[in-house]
This record gives structure tokens, sequence and C-alpha cells, in this order.
């Protein structure tokens, strides 16, 4: 009996853990999607490109937590985008939100988890590019893809190396708070 | 897990290669073909032009008056001047290939440049239109 009864209470408390980290990295995901919005746009002649910064964020769940975590976050955040940015930009982050993180849970299940962080970041990058991309042509132009659609490629190489690295340096410190 | 491995680099030099080879290939295909810009307000279309005209000339809507376009002679368009906070449609550079197109949205100002045979040869439509 004592035993199940303390069995019972680390599931309890593993389930609060992952609820409050869950909260908490949403928080920080927006609070790094914010501070990313104040940054001057870079100039680049791609409409809209973004580090994405918040990324690092989605990562780090879809690594240690898990894809209902992952998916739950990106959701909230669309919504907090809708609220604050307007519809389009809701629409924009759902997409590249849902899209990436689908892509990134089919890398590491096809891999058996022995893609690297880098390809991972990187198939999620783009795929986040291409998702947000595919909402712009539909409600805005119709236009063709395929003259930005090697550029956003590219630029999801470059900025899915860059988050995947940040969140290498960051790793061991984050790991240290949560544990 | 690990952070990067070999074949990582491998897949990446592959990905950037086709990517840098099919811009290639597009703006090659595309190069000589005559172009048009077309200007949509709140996805209206409100001018036509006609790039291969060769004039130098700076225009805006009569709607939207702040945001100045600038079109060269050697057939490019762009957006010069806005009155718009974050000045993404600036930065999109000048635009001269078709499928290219740069858009200032708290304006509701969308440029986009299409072939002129773009009918037969692409699938191209504007849903909301």
């Amino acid at each position: 009996m004592n035993g199940n009864g303390s069995a019972d209470i680390n599931i309890t408390s593993k389930r609060t853990r992952t609820l409050v980290l869950t909260g908490l990295l949403f928080a920080v995901a927006i609070v790094v999607a914010l501070l990313e919005g104040m940054l001057p746009p870079i100039p680049v002649p791609v409409p809209g490109v973004k580090v994405g910064l918040s990324n690092i964020v989605v990562m780090y769940t879809v690594f240690f937590l898990g894809a209902k975590q992952a998916y739950g976050i990106s959701v909230l955040k669309a919504l907090f985008v809708l609220i604050t940015r307007g519809a389009i930009a809701g629409a924009l982050s759902l997409a590249g939100g849902v899209l990436s993180i689908t892509v990134m849970l089919i890398v590491i299940g096809f891999s058996k988890n022995k893609a690297s962080y880098a390809m991972t970041s990187i198939s999620g990058a783009i795929s986040h590019n291409i998702g947000q991309f595919i909402v712009i042509s539909l409600i805005y132009t119709g236009t063709n893809m395929w003259f930005y659609l090697p550029l956003l490629v590219i630029a999801g190489v470059i900025t899915g190396l860059l988050t995947a690295g940040i969140l290498k340096v960051i790793l061991p410190a984050v790991n240290k708070l949560v544990k | 897990m690990k952070f990067i491995k070999r074949t990582d680099f491998i897949i990446i030099a592959v990905i950037l290669l086709a990517s840098i080879v099919s811009i290639g290939v597009y703006t090659l295909v595309t190069k000589d073909s005559p172009v048009y810009a077309e200007i949509y307000l709140e996805s209206e279309l409100m001018m036509t032009i006609d790039l291969s005209e060769g004039i130098d000339r700076h225009f805006s809507l009569e709607e939207r008056p702040a945001v100045i376009f600038h079109q060269t002679a050697d057939g490019t368009i762009r957006f010069e001047e806005s009155d718009c906070p974050d000045k993404v449609c600036i930065n999109a550079g000048a635009l001269s290939i078709p499928g290219q197109f740069a858009a200032c949205l708290p304006n509701g100002v969308i440029l986009k440049i299409v072939s002129k045979d773009a009918d037969a040869d692409s699938p191209d439509m504007v849903i909301g239109n």
C-alpha cells in the first residue's frame, strides 16, 4: 500500500511538473517572439523572413516534453498572435508552427531518435517557412511559389542551424533549472 | 542525441545546392519573358503595368498617396516609399521576375510580377478576388 501511494504521488508530481513546465515554456515562447518583433527586420528580398527564435522553445518542447505539449504551445501562441496582431498573422503562426512540429516529429520518428539536433531543427525551420508561405500565397496573391521556394529552403537551413546552436548552448543551463 | 552528424553536412550541402541550382534555372528560364506588374489594393486589382515599356517613373495609387512605386527603364518595379512602420515592402527591393511579390500589409497593397502568358503556363489564381 505504501509503495503504491508513493508511486501515485510520483506520477502526480510528474504530471504537475510537465504542466508547469509547459506553461512556463509557453510564456517564454511569447516573450521571445515579442523580443524578436522589436528587432529591426532583416533586410532580405523575401517578404517576412525572421529567425524564428521562439522555435527554440518549441524544439525544446518537442525533444523533452512531447508532441501534445508542443502542439499545445504552438496553438496557444497562434491564439496570442491572433489577439495581438490580427487574423492573418495568427493564421501564419498556426500554419508554420503546426507544420514544423509535425515535420520534426516525423524526422525524429523515422530516424528512430537518431537525427541530430541540427537536422531536426533545419527540417522544422524549412517546413515552418513553407507552411507560412502557403498561407501567404493563399490569402494574398495566389502567386506561384517557385521563385521563393528555394530561398525559403536556404533561409530555413540558416535559421535552423542558428536555433539548434542556441538550444545547444542554453541546454545545460535549462536542464539545471528543470531538474 | 548528437548536435550534428557527419552525414548532415552532406544533406545540407545537397539541399543548398539544389536550391541554388533551381533559383538559377528559374531565373534563366524566365529571364527573357515579358512581364507585367500588378498592383492590388485590399485584394482588388488596381493597376497592371507593362514593365517592358522601358520608362522610368514614380507613381502611387490614388487611394494610398503615401505608398510610392518606382518603375525603372530596365524593367523592374519596387516600393520606393511607404508610411508603414515595418518597411517590409521596401526591403523586398526591386522586382522583375515572374512570381516575385512584395506586400505592404499595413496599407493593404500588394505588388506582384506576372508573366504575360501567365494563363498558359502557370496555375495562377487570385483567391477571394
